[in-house]
């Protein structure tokens, strides 16, 4: 008899403790699980590779994120086809808050040129904006010219000399130049390079006599006296204290003003608890002043915009790079090779 | 002598533990990332970038640049005892390396290979350390115009690399300019030859073609044999090592080797893979017997593997004194550079002198270290030998497949890598060489690049091209070349033809 008993009071506190144990964990799901998203690593895709300018964003994120979200970032760099292949992964992705990706200004621009697979401003959502740089136009320092006017001046009276040199057909840096010819009414023939620093060296090499590029690449060469920056395309100039001196377009009667910026973006449908944590945690993330020191060695500005702020930026920036592509023949130049 | 000091004082800092302790796991690691097949020297650097932030900057740099250049020296191993080349720069070492493994002189390829890595790394540092500020200057000088020269004079002396017919030659060549055209192209911003397929986008990448063709392609090869035992003779310890007959042959390709590639890095482009092609042709050509080419020919691993290591201390050269990467790898440095709040450019070496020597020091030591490692795992490598090929091999195959895998995260590139070695293994039974291939793939799109540029720069004109003392200078030389080769061909064919008559 005794036996018996022991064997219905296990059983019994058995079946209590598994209903104790499933109600708690009911609870816990019940009141819980949103707020306490993210509850396993997240996947950051890169669409580019490694060791590139937005990879490195991505890194400074991946070193603070477990701090501030609880979590850490996986970063998976998905290159080629100027980004396209990242974000296509990105944009099929399951809007559940684990799988998010990089977003630099090229995702607005990509798809003015012709159908992408995704529509990215469309098929994909922003999450926030880290940072941003603008672009400066440099020249050799030996030649005559201190500001753009000097430029303007020697390409209206030597036409059809000046070759200037950009990232890529349809880049930003290829967008700023071409725009500067044809508001200064002005002949720049354009020299295609892959990337930044192949403009560079072929500017040092005086292959071409002008660049488009980012501050960072030709940071050390403009400090160092070989290369002049005459111009950048922010709305107000860099902060970087070696580079501040530089006027910007606006200030030299030119309205060209584009910035690249990196940020965070999510396939279109992310939960609105995930999202309100995500932008908390980026927000602490970019306050930090080791991230900010990060992103400034990058040679970029840190500058957080909310999801608001970011789905408003990716719409006017959308605006005007479809109408400068427009106006200044670029989308022409694509669609004509492409027959 | 202000050099030597300030290397001295280089020595000083690179011997200091924690940074000698950076250059010996940075080597480590990089060996293994240069044996394993396909595992890719700027995915482990970039995998390992987020853990430098706490450390030491010059430290974190000395254990980077360790691995980029300890990832030259295994390389070869894989190639030499399977015929699987562990990178695109090692294909060449096949077409000696493995005939020499199948007479058992395995052990002393991989010595050599070894031994040359040594002493040509050690050439390419001595040059940077000397010349790295005029050589950057010099290389300025070489625009687009002149990399078009490159590019063509290149494809024309590179093509015959191998002892079969010109025309399967040169054929297998214009393939390898068409594959190199697939994907996005950043000069016109258009997607060519892709049929809407989003991930041809990416274009081939050169080491997924290398690995495919000549590393699956293999493998394939292998498993139509109904022997899968290796039938390579026994090695003895003796046999390890070279003979003083081979080590006297590998002296001379070893420096020229050393010296060629170190020209070759100074440029941009895959440094590594096309100097070794280079020298792989310059030994044929100064070689008394080409004939022994493709069989075991033991400068025909010396200087190839030789000729990348060189190449690979001068890519350093763009990327201290300039800041601008020349190619993939040092990029990823640059990188490393950028986390640690150091931008390199011309103020370097007067801003931050102990990063720069202790830098360039530490590249003295791990070549050291590296011969180290290196001479001790020929004995164990060796012995890979004696596993059966059908256990051997799957895990080869395996290590390929996440090796690709890793370059860029893509199953795209895993049906892409199979597929190639399909092509390989067909390739293989038809006699047609797939060198060649590989030389057509690296070289045409700089062959592009450099004449859309260079028309540009020329203002439209395709004879400024010839004109520009440079590049004017480089395809004289081309074509010097071709009529020496057409005049030998028309008196070979007119001795024939005497020989016939008489």
């Amino acid at each position: 008899m005794p036996k018996k008993a022991l064997i219905l009071l296990t059983t019994c506190l058995l079946l209590i403790s598994i209903l104790i144990g499933g109600c708690n964990d009911i609870q816990s799901k019940a009141t819980t699980t949103t707020p306490q998203y993210p509850t396993k690593p997240i996947t950051i895709i890169v669409p580019f590779s490694a060791g590139g300018g937005l990879d490195l964003t991505a890194r400074a994120l991946e070193k603070m994120a477990p701090k501030y979200l609880g979590q850490p970032f996986v970063i998976v760099n998905k290159p080629g086809g100027a980004g396209t292949i990242g974000w296509n992964e990105l944009s099929s992705a399951s809007p559940d808050g684990y799988t998010l990706g990089l977003s630099s200004v090229d995702l607005l621009i990509l798809p003015l040129y012709g159908p992408t697979k995704y529509h990215y401003p469309t098929a994909l959502e922003p999450l926030v904006q880290v940072s941003t740089s603008s672009f400066i136009m440099i020249v050799q320092a030996e030649q005559p010219w201190q500001n753009l006017n000097d430029v303007i001046t020697y390409a209206k009276q030597h036409p059809a000399q000046l070759k200037f040199g950009h990232s890529g057909i349809g880049s930003p840096s290829h967008i700023i130049g071409e725009t500067l010819a044809k508001d200064a009414g002005i002949t720049l023939e354009q020299v295609p390079f892959r990337g930044a620093s192949e403009v560079t060296v072929a500017l040092l090499g005086k292959h071409v006599q002008i660049a488009f590029i980012n501050p960072a690449t030709a940071k050390e060469h403009i400090k160092n006296g070989t290369l002049r920056a005459l111009a950048t395309t922010g709305e107000q100039r860099l902060t970087d204290p070696d580079l501040a001196y530089i006027p910007t377009f606006k200030e030299q009667g030119f309205n060209i003003v584009l910035n690249n910026w990196h940020g965070l973006a999510a396939p279109k449908g992310l939960p609105p608890e995930a999202k309100t944590k995500l932008a908390e945690g980026l927000k602490a993330i970019v306050s930090d002043p080791e991230f900010k020191t990060n992103v400034e060695n990058l040679g970029m500005q840190v500058e957080y915009l909310d999801p608001r702020e970011s789905t408003e930026k990716w719409l006017t920036d959308g605006e005007n790079s479809a109408k400068t592509v427009q106006k200044t023949g670029i989308l022409d130049l694509i669609k004509a090779q492409k027959n | 002598m202000e050099t030597l000091t300030m290397l001295l004082h280089g020595f000083y800092i690179s011997i200091m533990p924690i940074n000698l302790l950076a250059c010996t796991i940075g080597v480590l690691i990089g060996t293994l990332v240069g044996v394993l097949p396909g595992i890719d020297t700027i995915s482990a650097i970039a995998l390992l970038l987020p853990f430098s932030y706490g450390m030491n900057s010059t430290a974190a740099l000395i254990m980077f640049a360790g691995i980029y250049y300890g990832s030259k020296y295994g390389g070869s191993t894989t190639a030499i005892l399977m015929n699987v080349p562990g990178e695109a720069a090692s294909v060449v070492t096949c077409m000696d390396g493995y005939p020499m493994a199948q007479k058992g002189r395995g052990g002393a390829a991989l010595t050599v290979a070894a031994i040359g890595s040594f002493i040509a790394g050690t050439i390419g540092v001595i040059g940077l350390t000397m010349f790295a500020p005029p050589l950057a200057q010099a290389a300025l000088s070489f625009g687009p115009p002149e990399y078009f020269a490159i590019a063509l004079v290149g494809l024309i002396v590179l093509t015959k690399l191998t002892g079969t017919s010109l025309l399967k030659s040169a054929l297998m060549a214009l393939t390898g300019i068409m594959l190199g055209t697939i994907g996005l192209d950043s000069l016109s911003g258009i997607s060519r030859f892709t049929f809407g397929v989003a991930e041809l986008d990416r274009g081939f990448d050169l080491s997924i073609l290398a690995m495919g063709i000549f590393g699956i392609g293999e493998i394939l090869t292998v498993m139509t044999k109904p022997n899968t035992q290796n039938n390579v003779p026994a090695v003895r310890f003796r046999d390890l090592y070279p003979t003083s007959e081979e080590g006297r042959r590998s002296v001379a390709p070893m420096f020229r080797g050393g010296v060629i590639g170190f020209l070759i890095g100074l440029l941009p482009g895959p440094a590594g893979t096309i100097s070794s092609f280079t020298s792989y042709a310059l030994e044929k050509r100064c070689s008394k017997n080409p004939a022994e080419f493709g069989h075991g020919a033991i400068e025909g691993v010396a200087g190839p593997e030789s000729a990348n290591n060189s190449a690979i201390s001068a890519t350093m050269i763009p990327l201290l004194t300039l800041g601008l990467p020349f190619c993939g790898g040092t990029a990823i440095l640059l990188s490393g550079f950028m986390i640690h709040g150091i931008i390199p450019g011309p103020a370097l070496i007067t801003q931050q002198p102990d990063l720069f020597w202790g830098l360039i020091a530490s590249m003295y030591i791990g070549n050291l270290l590296l011969l180290i490692i290196n001479l001790p795992l020929v004995g164990i490598f060796i012995q890979l030998l004696k596993t059966p090929l059908n256990l051997l091999m799957p895990l080869v195959a395996v290590l390929t497949l996440t090796g690709a895998y890793s370059i860029n995260n893509s199953v795209f590139d895993l049906m892409w890598i199979i597929f190639f070695g399909i092509i390989g293994f067909f390739l293989r039974r038809t006699g047609l060489e797939p060198a060649p291939l590989i030389i057509g793939i690296v070289v045409g799109p700089e062959l592009e690049q450099g004449l859309i540029q260079g028309l540009i720069i020329c203002d439209g004109n395709i004879w400024g091209i010839f004109t520009r003392p440079l590049s004017g200078t480089i395809l004289v030389l081309g074509l010097v070349f071709i009529l020496y080769h057409t005049i030998r061909w028309l008196s070979k064919v007119n001795h024939l033809r005497e020989e016939v008559s008489s």
